[in-house]
């Protein structure tokens, strides 16, 4: 303890050089950790980004590509597949649940996906969490669109607010499907994943964007043209029949208007304020449909409820303007058609057993009706995290130098203070010390120099991490989970204080000699 | 008390010292007079057992120095053997008391004797540092790069004689002082020597300081290795 006692003070005795030690290996200790931590965020983060989806069905491909289109929403989208594969593939008995994906427009550079609103009930990332909403509440309407928290943040979104999305990536000018606006129903709380920089919205909004409703403005108390276009989508699509059908009621009900009146009982109210508006008759064509078709009882529901809000709220017209009172004339084509795309880009799948994944998979990746690739997403991500393993190396090297060279500054420091300290070994070694002592000096007190370092260090660590954490999450949407040293940080830093003993052998087998060679004699 | 017996050492091959024999009492304040290259250095690492000698034999308070082992002869020192430098004698980052003390980390009969004298060892250094003639109180808490270099050979005293070793060896103490201080520090050394019953060795180059001893040597009378020491 005596030697333990005369190192400590030995050492602040050469207060600048040792704080300059110091200060170079708790840098260095918090840099390694630090990568370290990154490195497993990055990784947990990554891994989160999908979860409790047991396969993501695309196009027959690279899986590492369906994968980053389909969860990152990263790269090309121009792998479609038939939304007739989807209704297939959701009928199957071992299927518990299937979201159709579809991409290839954007906001303001944030992604667009086109799905339907059991998306919201079955994607799910992390632990099998389910996306939140923030505020507002996820609509069923055709325009309405739910927007990730990072995009509500950057582009200072509120519910209610109109939005204009853009054909493709942006990068051509001029590509704005103005003709459907959509208003933000809903902002999502952040997940901390790449939905946090996506926009939501409905399959059939997105189909509606890219039929070249353009060449019918105006078309609609003619008709006529309107009708001729859409019997394409009739003969490939039984269920653009049923549309088709609920289209052709909505002429009868146009001619004999007055009539029906009896028939919309629920939309009494309604029409009154709006006999004048031509886009009443989309609402009704809406609801003729309804009546016709049992799986559109729920939006039957909403919309009855809709009416009911209409009712409380006859002077609060302007709430409502973003999404029932000025669609735009595409927008009520649209309503009317209610078209769903013919192609999609994925289908998430949840099955209802584990077991069945990898019969699944096969299933799907020996489809008949096209070729498809299937993946299971943990599987797929782990994969893919091999790609940025090099880089991991690279990192874990280039981290492991620093601590190497804040460990040999330590060494020459050491070394340097030698000469000087030979008459202090002298003196030492008169009053009893043994040359163990002495190395026992050299050897405590770089071990010393070393643990505070490395405590230094981590309280570094946790102080930048704390410091980090809010705008990492805020501006580049990286939640940084502030944890316990893992045991491989405990090992890493073991090593660490082994390595700076062990490189303290070399000052210590020196003093060792020397204190035996210069005997009593205290050199100058 | 002291016996050297056909005692030979040799550095890289040169012989430096070659004594047929060397006896000193106890008791004794034995000058050895030698400039610097007459081998006193060694003589004095070969009295501490720091290095070993060739051939021949070292006996100090009847123990053959050669049948100890190195860590053996080291506590031996620590117990027995006091040590005056000709300068920097004291550790620069201990205070004064600490520096005085020092010895009692590493040997328990010093510590055991000391507190056999005073209630602990401040008052101890306290005691030792009034008989060499520092009777500030303040001075234990100093930090030892405060004091003069008189002040500081005198600490380096107090150093030597805590906890009553048999053995004090000085190796040129006074060089680096002025003549008053000289005399003074010479004098309360050998007073307190004297007290303690304690055998002085004191190696000089300054033959003027002979006068005050009994007992005096010339090292190159009885070192016949005559190879010039290159200190």
């Amino acid at each position: 303890m005596a030697i333990l006692s005369l190192a400590f003070k030995s050492l602040l005795n050469r207060k600048l050089t040792f704080f300059i030690t110091l200060f170079s290996i708790a840098i260095s200790v918090t840099l390694l950790l630090g990568v370290q931590t990154l490195k497993t965020e990055t990784k947990t983060s990554f891994m989160k980004s999908i979860s409790g989806t047991d396969l993501i069905i695309g196009s027959r491909g690279a899986s590492s590509q369906l994968l980053l289109s389909s969860v990152f929403h990263i790269g090309s989208s121009t792998n479609t597949i038939k939304y007739e594969t989807y209704q297939d593939i959701e009928k199957l008995p071992a299927v518990e649940w299937a979201v159709p994906i579809s991409m290839g427009d954007s906001h303001k550079g944030y992604t667009v996906i086109a799905t339907n609103l059991s998306f919201f009930d079955h994607f799910s990332y992390a632990n099998k969490q389910n996306l939140t909403v923030q505020s507002g509440s996820i609509d069923d309407d055709m325009f309405a669109v739910a927007i990730g928290a990072d995009v509500a943040q950057k582009l200072d979104y509120h519910v209610g607010d109109r939005i204009i999305v853009t054909h493709g990536g942006g990068e051509i000018e001029g590509h704005d499907h103005d003709n459907i606006p959509f208003f933000v129903s809903a902002i999502l709380s952040p997940s901390f994943t790449a939905i946090d920089q996506t926009l939501i919205i409905s399959l059939e909004a997105m189909e509606a964007m890219h039929t070249e409703t353009h060449d019918h403005l105006g078309a609609l108390p003619g008709e006529t043209l309107l009708d001729s276009d859409h019997h394409e989508h009739h003969d490939e699509h039984d269920e653009d029949h049923e549309q088709h059908a609920a289209h052709d009621k909505h002429d009868e009900h146009h001619d004999e208007h007055d009539e029906d009146h009896e028939q919309h009982t629920a939309h009494d109210k309604h029409d009154e304020h709006h006999d004048e508006h031509d886009e009443d008759h989309a609402q009704h064509a809406a609801h003729d449909k309804h009546d016709e078709h049992d799986e559109d009882h729920e939006q039957h529901a909403a919309h009855d409820k809709h009416d009911e809000h209409h009712d409380e709220h006859d002077e609060s017209h302007e709430q409502h303007a973003a999404h029932e009172h000025e669609d735009t004339q595409d927008q009520r084509i649209a309503r009317l058609l209610k078209l769903k795309p013919e192609n999609i880009n994925a289908i998430f799948v949840g099955l209802t057993s584990r077991h069945a994944v990898l019969g699944m998979q096969s299933y799907v990746n020996n489809f008949q009706g096209e070729p498809l690739t299937a993946i299971i997403p943990a599987v797929a991500l782990q994969e893919l995290w091999q790609f940025f393993s090099l880089a991991e190396s690279a990192l874990n090297i280039v981290t492991t130098f620093v601590v190497l060279v804040g460990l040999l500054g330590m060494l020459s420091i050491i070394l340097m203070s030698l000469n000087e300290r030979r008459r202090e070994m002298a003196v030492l070694r008169s009053v009893g010390a043994r040359p163990s002592h002495i190395f026992g000096l050299i050897i405590g007190e770089a071990g010393f120099v070393c643990l505070t370092g490395i405590l230094l260090g981590v309280i570094l660590l946790y102080a930048v991490l704390l410091i980090l954490q809010t705008p990492l999450a805020n501006y580049y949407g990286f939640y940084l989970d502030i944890n316990m040293l893992t045991s491989n940080d405990l090992f890493i830093l073991l090593t660490i204080q082994c390595s700076a003993l062990l490189i303290a052998l070399i000052p210590g087998a020196l003093i060792y000699k020397y204190s035996l060679s210069d005997g009593m004699n205290i050199k100058f | 008390m002291i016996n050297l017996t056909d005692l030979s050492f040799a550095w890289n091959k040169q012989p430096i010292i070659d004594i047929k024999e060397l006896t000193i009492k106890k008791g004794e304040h034995l000058f050895i007079e030698g400039p610097s290259g007459s081998g006193k250095s060694t003589l004095l690492s070969l009295l501490a057992g720091v290095i070993t000698p060739q051939s021949g034999d070292i006996s100090i308070l009847e123990q053959p120095l050669n049948l100890l082992t190195a860590s053996q002869k080291d506590t031996f020192r620590a117990n027995h053997i006091g040590f005056i430098f000709q300068q920097f004698n004291l550790l620069p980052y201990l205070n004064v008391l600490d520096n005085i003390t020092l010895p009692c980390s590493f040997s328990g009969i010093r510590k055991h004797k000391a507190l056999s004298q005073s209630k602990n060892l401040e008052s101890e250094a306290i005691r030792l540092l009034n008989a060499l003639g520092l009777d500030d109180p303040e001075l234990l808490q100093r930090s030892v790069n405060e004091l003069s270099v008189g002040q500081q050979q005198r600490v380096a005293a107090a150093r030597a004689m805590l906890g009553s070793p048999e053995i004090i060896i000085a190796d040129e103490p006074t060089s680096a002082l002025d003549s008053d201080n000289r005399e003074s520090f010479i004098k309360v050394l050998f007073d307190e020597c004297q007290k303690a019953d304690i055998t002085l060795i004191f190696v000089s180059h300054d033959t003027s300081l002979k006068t005050h001893f009994k007992h005096s040597l010339k090292l190159q009378e009885i070192n016949q290795a005559t190879i010039k020491e290159a200190v």
